[in-house]
């Protein structure tokens, strides 16, 4: 199980943020703060338009531990994230993850990780602590 | 590092990982008495504490531990 994973290893996925996301998150969320639906507010603030909500690259962990990994019987113990730039509508998101430890006494695989935009810059960063059971 | 040592330090993982800076350990301290010291949080102490002393234990190891002592013990013996 825990030997499915090495240091190192590292795990690459894109995702799209687009209308259909953003309406499925603001659904779930209902969060409709005026920075996320009204471009004109948020360029008050400085932004290029309306910015998506961070935590749809939650919602893209989400999957990447559910189902992209090589074992499927895994919980998120503990999980972070910094976000260090705006996403906005229709971007397509790359996730790169990467084994930083493995604690083997309580099967427990660490990863860090980075989101990158279009432009190959990182837009959100973080790590994710999963448990196999 | 002797067994005082490596105490103060464990305890000072304790107050981060438990988010309790009133947690004070002893060697005799288990699991029982302290708030919080949960399977889950037992997790989160073992991985802290391997990264801290860069140590890897045995899960049968980890098993055993009947109190911090042993825990500590267990450090020691790397």
């Amino acid at each position: 199980m825990i030997h499915n994973f090495y240091i190192n290893q590292s795990f690459n996925f894109h995702f799209d943020i687009n209308q259909d996301v953003f309406d499925l998150f603001v659904k779930l969320s209902n969060d409709c703060n005026h920075m996320h639906t009204r471009d004109d507010y948020a360029q008050q603030y400085g932004f290029e338009g309306k910015i998506m909500h961070g935590n749809i690259l939650n919602a893209f962990i989400s999957y990447f531990i559910g189902e992209c990994l090589p074992v499927k019987n895994v919980v998120i113990q503990s999980q972070s994230i910094d976000f260090k730039k705006p996403v906005y509508m229709n971007t397509k998101i790359q996730l790169v993850a990467t084994v930083d430890s493995i604690v083997e006494s309580v099967n427990v695989v660490i990863f860090k990780f980075n989101f990158l935009n279009n432009q190959n810059v990182v837009v959100a960063k973080g790590k994710i602590q999963i448990g196999l059971l | 590092m002797n067994k005082e040592e490596i105490l103060k330090i464990v305890n000072e993982i304790f107050v981060d990982v438990l988010d309790n800076p009133n947690v004070v350990i002893d060697l005799i301290t288990t699991a029982n008495d302290v708030e919080d010291w949960d399977s889950l949080n037992h997790i989160q102490l073992v991985v802290a504490i391997e990264k801290r002393f860069n140590v890897r234990f045995k899960s049968n190891e980890i098993r055993n531990w009947e109190n911090v002592n042993e825990m500590i013990e267990s450090i020691l013996s790397k």
